[in-house]
């Protein structure tokens, strides 16, 4: 087991590697520079040369990129052209929101999901049943932000039950925190149905039952712990889609979290924050995804990674 | 069974959270107590601070207007009064510039404030090693000599009055002496200094800055019915981007004064009993531009036509739905001494059929294909779209091409535009300068207006000894920039704010609201 998380985390950095190179090139051959940017208007040839001089912006796009590889290995992250402070900081600052969003947003996932799906399959082709795939349907239709406004127009605007915008406390991240869940939930719910579907038709469940055990036995000591397998895999892959919608999510609840952050800094050219906030959202998503494939061996007594 | 019971207490949880949140934002709202509340204005931004040093920035928050005093400030009729300087004399040959500084002025770390603090900050301004995007605004300082403790003088390298103007932006706010060296590199992100009503207390970037009223101030300039302490306690500036968040805001109470309100939103807004809109004329101007060395703008005519093409009054009502005014100049006409009165009378009225007769005479009877670029927002967007429409009346067909700021900065600068749209926000008359004079081709002379008569008569304005010369003198360019149509002016916004009634003593002013100077806030 610990030789597969050690390779898998090998593997970790080409990828990483790959990423920053893409965002690099992105940057180095897109439109638009940040120096006119904090420059400002009146400024002169010379000092415009000598801004670009001090971020490394003359220098051939190799260079510019060893020079950051360089800084990144010794866990500094560079200085945002914009603030003018390390971007270190300005992630530091942003990244816990984000995460608490998106940990309440799986939290209200699971403790939706896994009733729902199991209900739906255990109840196949009843009321219940077309109930909950109705509402999983809905949920997948609708767009995260859409959800967030709705959410944020009902319940903050009209019923004042929550804060239209962050007022620092944990009740700002509960409307955003459920729009992620609720959607989220939707496609979970399919998932812990159509495999404990599959799971209650297996042999063992068969012999369960004619064991005499309880019902409820079966299906939730039994049954659901072999289905919810394909389910955490499919969480996993689930995560780096979170934080796309979250980006919205923190536009429309004023949020100061990191999704915002990088698209204002795409938006401004500030290039060493995306870079900085792209390294450790692509890590966080590796790191999920080997979570997730640690737990998937956890849970199945039949892999094991040797 | 165990599962199942988690599942459910699991969801209990939830609930209970959920109850003890709701209950506890219940809590907040009936108030607590009958202690002295504090009086703390909130007010709604669709974008932070960057950094929060006048010297450093290029983008300035509304929050180091109130943290800094300046040597001279304006007043309500935006005529130029004093500031820190108490008085100031101009020498005959205007080259010297003398300020008497007020006394008994101290800054929020205790130091006092002298003529030290004035020679250091213009100083670290000039210096090419700070980066000063304000640098180039005060090229005409040679430099800057101190008398004694309360006198300054400033010696010019030509005659210049609009240093008037310069000395009282937002820029050149005064910072105590060797701010950098007794701070490090945490001033303008964890500490700033100033002497103003208001000090900094904190910055959260991305949500809110803060900023305290200053006890000890009572140095406020004359024509301010409070030279006191402010009365409000506590000033949030709250960064809240989605538009539609902000209003929302601004109805249940969040925040007390939004300005900048969308046009969408005036009507709804007004008609509540709680809020208050006031439209005022803002100094910005929307216009069309030309590529004017590429044909068919090379010719003055094609330019006239366009201008009579234009239905301005149609595109205010469907862009702004009203609220704005028609431009018929260059400059805003709330800039009372440098507008020119008689725009009105020279522009170029509506006129489609003298529009198709110039384009005849100037040798396109059919029309032409052209381009028009603007930046992706949706009020531009629109304008484009209505241009779009008025100009096809005349044979003219245009295709529509959008950009993203930085982008559409880029384009501009490569010299690709034909057509363009832009919108400028700037309360003086050099604005003309900015854009017009030849050395600024290709950028931000994205006109590409590169003409001798202009820099003449630009250059001429700029550098008249007396204020009120330099505004006759600036009248002559307007006369003259209309007559060669070298733009298409269409609009000035009007400045709309929202006010809550909770605010009290509000009183417009045409640069920046003066919170100090009375307003105050019922808490209930």
């Amino acid at each position: 087991m610990l030789k597969f998380i050690a390779k898998r985390l090998v593997l970790m950095v080409p990828v990483i590697i790959l990423m920053t190179i893409i965002v690099f090139s992105i940057f180095y051959f897109a439109p638009g520079d940040p120096v006119s940017r904090i420059a400002g208007p009146n400024v002169t040839p010379e000092v415009y040369e000598s801004i670009r001089q001090k971020y490394g912006l003359d220098q051939p796009f190799f260079v510019q990129y060893l020079r950051f590889v360089k800084s990144v290995l010794k866990g500094d992250l560079g200085i945002s052209i914009l603030q003018d402070r390390p971007v270190i900081e300005m992630i530091r600052e942003r990244l816990p929101v984000t995460l608490q969003i998106g940990l309440l947003g799986f939290v209200i996932t699971f403790i939706i999901a896994i009733p729902a799906g199991v209900a739906a399959a255990v109840k196949q082709n009843t009321i219940i049943d077309y109930l909950c795939m109705s509402g999983t349907l809905v949920g997948t239709a609708i767009p995260t932000f859409w959800l967030g406004m709705l959410l944020l127009y009902v319940f903050a605007y009209k019923l004042r039950w929550f804060p239209i915008s962050g007022d620092g406390t944990i009740r700002q991240l509960f409307l955003p925190g459920l729009a992620i869940g609720l959607t989220n939930a939707a496609i979970t719910a399919r998932m812990v149905r159509s495999s404990m579907l599959d799971v209650l038709r297996q042999d063992y469940i068969r012999t369960a039952r004619s064991k005499g055990l309880y019902e409820k036995v079966v299906i939730y000591r039994h049954a659901l712990k072999n289905a919810l397998i394909p389910v955490i895999t499919i969480m996993g892959l689930r995560l780096g889609w979170i934080i796309g919608g979250s980006v919205a999510l923190e536009i429309i609840f004023s949020i100061p979290g990191l999704g915002r952050l990088m698209v204002d800094s795409i938006l401004s050219r500030d290039y060493p924050v995306v870079q900085g906030a792209m390294i450790i959202l692509t890590s966080s998503i590796i790191l999920a995804n080997i979570l997730a494939d640690i737990l998937y061996a956890i849970v199945d007594p039949r892999i094991r990674y040797s | 069974m165990k599962v199942r019971k988690y599942c459910r207490f699991l969801l209990s949880a939830l609930i209970l959270v959920l109850c003890l949140s709701i209950a506890a934002g219940c809590s907040q709202k009936t108030g607590a107590g009958k202690e002295p509340v504090e009086k703390v204005l909130s007010i709604g931004y669709d974008r932070d601070a960057e950094i929060l040093d006048t010297i450093k920035t290029a983008w300035y928050s509304d929050a180091l207007i109130y943290i800094h005093d300046r040597l001279i400030t304006r007043d309500y009729e935006f005529g130029y009064k004093p500031g820190l300087a108490e008085k100031w004399d101009v020498s005959d040959d205007g080259l010297t510039w003398t300020f008497y500084l007020r006394k008994g002025v101290k800054f929020h770390d205790g130091t006092d404030f002298t003529a030290e603090d004035v020679k250091w900050t213009i100083d670290t301004i000039k210096n090419p090693d700070t980066g000063s995007p304000f640098r180039g605004d005060l090229e005409a300082i040679k430099e800057v000599n101190i008398i004694d403790d309360y006198t300054v003088e400033f010696v010019l390298n030509y005659p210049f009055p609009n240093l008037l103007y310069n000395l009282s932006a937002t820029a050149s706010g005064i910072h105590p002496a060797n701010a950098y060296e007794k701070y490090g590199d945490d001033y303008g992100k964890k500490i700033v200094i100033g002497t103003g009503p208001f000090k900094f207390q904190e910055w959260i970037p991305g949500d809110k800055l803060v900023i305290v009223k200053n006890e000890e101030y009572n140095w406020g300039p004359e024509w301010m019915s409070n030279r006191g302490p402010a009365l409000i306690d506590k000033i949030v500036l709250k960064t809240i981007p989605d538009e539609n968040s902000r209003v929302m805001e601004l109805e249940v109470g969040g925040i007390q004064i939004l300005r900048n309100v969308p046009e969408a939103h005036v009507e709804k807004l007004d008609n509540l009993p709680d809020i208050t809109v006031y439209k005022e004329e803002a100094t910005k101007l929307g216009y069309l531009a030309y590529a004017t060395d590429k044909e068919p703008f090379s010719d003055v005519r094609v330019r006239r036509a366009i201008n009579h093409a234009l239905n301005r009054e149609e595109i205010i009502q469907f862009v702004f739905r009203g609220y704005g005014e028609v431009a018929y100049g260059y400059l805003p006409p709330a800039l009372k001494d440098e507008y020119l009165q008689e725009s009105k009378d020279l522009a170029y009225e509506y006129n489609p059929e003298k529009a198709r007769q110039l384009l005849a005479e100037a040798g396109y009877p059919n029309g032409f294909e052209t381009t028009i670029s603007a930046d992706n927002s949706s009020k531009s967007s629109k304008l484009a779209e209505i241009i779009q429409n008025q100009l096809k009346a005349v044979n003219i067909n245009a295709r529509i091409q959008l950009y993203d700021s930085a982008s559409y900065t880029d384009m501009l600068k490569e010299g690709k535009q034909e057509l363009f749209i832009r919108e400028y926000s700037w309360s003086n008359a050099d604005i003309l300068d900015w854009f017009l004079l030849s050395k600024q081709f290709p950028y931000p002379n994205h006109s590409r207006w590169v003409d001798d008569k202009t820099d003449e008569l630009i250059t001429f304005a700029a550098q008249r000894p007396t204020w009120d010369e330099r505004a006759e003198a600036y009248k002559e360019v307007q006369r003259y920039l209309i007559d060669q149509a070298v733009w298409a002016p269409i609009y000035i916004p009007k400045q709309m704010i929202a006010v809550r009634k909770e605010v009290k003593n509000f009183k417009y002013h045409p640069w920046m609201l003066q919170y100090n100077d009375g307003f105050d806030l019922v808490v209930e």
